[in-house]
């Protein structure tokens, strides 16, 4: 098995496990790599259920390329969708498997499944150079590795073979299969299925044989599940351990699968050598304080050898975690609020190319059209339907510019009542408001952050979501990320929908998707990513379903606010009948 | 005891959780970062040391300090043993207005970052913590709780800081629990 034999620095963290650590408030959590249950929860009540399912691809491959000349190649696969225009949209991407020609990958890449749609995936398979082993995979460039070949299926070829494992032959860039073999690639779909139960277990062992000729051997254990359709599929590692023949980890998060058959919960450990255990047999082996012994399977008359080393158990603790809609069904309320872009970037509202023009023949605008699709989408989430509602960059009538002024024809109220009001209000008010500038956000999340913040007085079961529309161009980024940044400590998420054809670059950096956190001029971090920026033009292309790219990370946002607060659905019984 | 004796004084318990990131010179550290936090000179407290996170270290150290009511921010240090003595890693200052005021209620558990810089203000990795200020019409004298576990550390003071990047710091063991026996 590969990866077994790590040296270098980069490889050693480990990598999987079901739950993020509720102190460790990072932002790259792993959250919105599962299953994202509020687009399933959205689809199913509206009867479209059987149409969309969620997969969770494993893969692995064998007889790489060997691009390094010392030591052998380290491997990472990226997963692209084709769309229809040819372009290749990035699904996700696996860790860097360290000196390895045969790797397993941990992390899975999650993809939708819809059946009516022919899904082409494209799997790109790159060596990841030394130099680059200590930066996070999401943030590496692509076009600075080597590549190690790449091979494309159908998603429902993989899904429709009953081991839903797929092996495919690698090529190179052009298509062609040239004369070296490249190695080949499989490809395995499971179903994800959301699981509230964890189980925490701390490893240890001891007497381990020693495997390094200088020093003592530098342990790590490889925790693999296996599946009924027989094989096993690696789910998580831990950290490698310098030096020691009796090694401890850091506890290991691994998910129960209850609806599925036993089989599913039975967990294999390997380390130089295997263990098969159930997680039944491991719960005994923490009671009784005793070891496993590890084997190595022979090659002789199918024997295998016992050997010195154990496995203990030192720690083995159930916990149940909550998901998105636990919290939702319990009676935890989402409060949208939406703030529409005022500012003269947009074009003057007389021209028919502005995005604020109001067409005499009542064709929707680009800020109409996304109050429309969006909202309908919120719509379904907030729990009164009731939106404060703000401008923003817009001279009023009395010739002050505003960055946050109510949209709603009467001064006094903010609030406005469901998508209508919303629509209402924006058409009345640009008639009454003309577009100006600069364009900041600073005051509209402000206003946001002092409505979550004084809601914490009374109530604690509540989060909101400021939606800004806008085209994108920003004044002072600075002070948007200041705003960001304060306001990273409250129940509130940002999501920001571009409309137009603008540059989207400073969006794309607000959303911190790649790993780096927003950062104050004084100094602050963000606590977690709380933006999420959804370019308009990806969601009325009909690539990607417009709830899809709405809700990818409100899930993980909100997730990671209650678990660090450590706040739980607060009907717990209600919680688990409506699931 | 002389601090209590003005009213405005209010207690505040400071989490340590972690860091990230952390170097010396460009190369992460190994192992034991511990932290200083700081309100003044003298109103400090320290978390024990990190032995196994190296450059990502976790505490999960709870402090109770007295704020003082002028204080305008407070200061958490870094700071790593190595076989030349404590280094510092770098420095983040905390304005008070972070945790005291602003919309949320005033018991309101805060979870806060920082960018840190080191002593030529190179940026230099980040540091979690959490806030929460204590129920000020109810003054605790409660160092004597988190006493027994301070016993056991002891704390570098840097001392000789030099801020042209060249002195050398050098640690002096302190018992912290001195600091809450003085009365």
């Amino acid at each position: 098995m590969g990866g077994c034999f790590s040296d270098m620095k980069g490889g050693k963290q480990g990598i999987g496990g079901a739950e993020q650590r509720p102190t460790a408030m990072v932002a790259n959590s792993s959250y919105g790599e599962g299953p994202n249950d509020a687009v399933e929860f959205f689809h199913r009540t509206r009867g479209q259920h059987p149409l969309f399912t969620q997969l969770e691809l494993s893969l692995s491959a064998s007889n790489l390329l060997d691009c390094d000349i010392t030591s052998k190649s380290d491997p990472m696969a990226v997963v692209f969708a084709k769309k229809v225009d040819g372009k290749l949209e990035e699904l996700g991407r696996t860790e860097v498997i360290l000196n390895s020609l045969n790797p397993a990958w941990i992390n899975k890449v999650a993809v939708s499944y819809q059946f009516e749609t022919v899904k082409r995936l494209i799997f790109h398979v790159y060596d990841v150079d030394t130099k680059y082993h200590n930066i996070p995979v999401k943030m590496l460039n692509l076009k600075d590795q080597d590549f190690l070949g790449e091979a494309t299926c159908v998603l429902s070829e993989i899904v429709t073979v009953q081991s839903r494992s797929l092996t495919v032959n690698l090529s190179n860039n052009n298509g062609r299969r040239g004369a070296r073999n490249l190695g080949t690639l499989t490809i395995h779909a499971e179903e994800t299925v959301a699981s509230r139960s964890l189980v925490e277990i701390k490893f240890r062992c001891s007497n381990l044989e020693n495997m390094d000729l200088f020093s003592k051997s530098d342990p790590f254990l490889r925790v693999s599940r296996i599946v009924e359709t027989g094989g096993s599929i690696p789910i998580c590692k831990t950290e490698v351990v310098d030096n020691d023949l009796n090694p401890t980890w850091k506890p290991l998060c691994l998910s129960m699968q209850q609806k599925k058959k036993i089989a599913w919960n039975e967990f294999e450990v390997d380390l130089f050598r295997k263990l098969q255990k159930s997680v039944a047999e491991l719960e005994r082996l923490h009671k009784e304080r005793t070891g496993a012994n590890f084997l190595l399977p022979s090659s002789k008359n199918g024997h295998e050898k016992v050997l010195k080393g154990q496995l203990f158990v030192d720690q083995f603790q159930e916990k149940l975690q909550f998901s998105f809609l636990d919290y939702i069904s319990s009676g935890f309320e989402l409060n949208f609020m939406v703030a529409v872009d005022f500012t003269a970037s947009n074009g003057n509202p007389q021209d028919p190319t502005s995005l604020h023009h109001i067409s005499p023949y009542g064709r929707l605008n680009s800020y109409q059209q996304a109050i429309m699709q969006v909202g309908e989408v919120i719509q379904f989430y907030d729990s009164d339907r009731r939106f404060p509602a703000w401008g923003f960059g817009g001279r009023k009538p009395d010739g002050t510019i505003s960055h946050c002024f109510n949209l709603s024809a009467n001064e006094s109220a903010f609030e406005v009542e469901g998508v209508e009001g919303i629509m209402d209000a924006y058409a009345r008010a640009l008639h009454k408001v003309s577009l100006a500038g600069p364009t900041l956000f600073g005051q509209v999340i402000d206003r946001a952050a002092q409505i979550a913040g004084e809601s914490l007085s009374h109530h604690s079961n509540k989060y909101y979501v400021l939606l800004i529309i806008t085209d994108g161009v920003l004044t002072n980024f600075q002070e948007t990320k200041d705003a960001l940044v304060k306001a990273s400590n409250l129940p509130l998420s940002v999501l920001i929908v571009g409309v137009g054809g603008a540059d989207f670059t400073e969006m794309e950096i607000l959303d911190a998707d790649n790993g780096c956190r927003l950062e104050s001029s004084t100094g602050r971090v963000a606590t977690r990513d709380i933006v999420q920026f959804v370019p308009m033009r990806d969601v009325h292309s009909g690539q990607i379903s417009a709830v899809q790219a709405l809700l990818e990370e409100l899930p993980g946002q909100f997730l990671t606010y209650v678990r660090s607060r450590d706040i739980k659905p607060s009907n717990l019984s209600a919680a688990q009948t409506s699931v | 005891m002389e601090k209590y004796c003005h009213p405005p004084s209010r207690t505040v318990e400071i989490t340590i959780l972690s860091g990230e990131d952390l170097r010396i010179d460009r190369r992460s550290i190994q192992k034991n970062a511990f932290v200083v936090v700081r309100c003044d000179a003298n109103n400090f407290r320290t978390t024990e040391m990190d032995g196994e996170g190296g450059s990502y270290p976790k505490w999960n150290e709870r402090l109770i300090l007295d704020l003082p009511a002028h204080a305008q921010a407070v200061t958490l240090e870094v700071h790593c043993k190595t076989a030349f003595g404590n280094k510092v890693v770098g420095t983040a200052s905390v304005p008070v207005s972070d945790f005291v005021g602003g919309y949320v209620p005033e018991s309101y558990l805060h979870f806060l970052s920082y960018r840190l810089r080191d002593s030529r203000g190179v940026r230099n990795g980040i540091i979690n913590i959490s806030v929460k200020m204590k129920d000020p019409a109810a003054p605790q004298y409660s160092f004597s709780a988190s006493a027994s576990a301070a016993e056991q550390t002891t704390v570098g003071v840097p001392v000789g800081r030099s801020d042209n990047g060249v002195g050398v710091v050098t640690g002096v063991p302190v018992w912290c629990a001195y600091n809450s026996r003085n009365f």
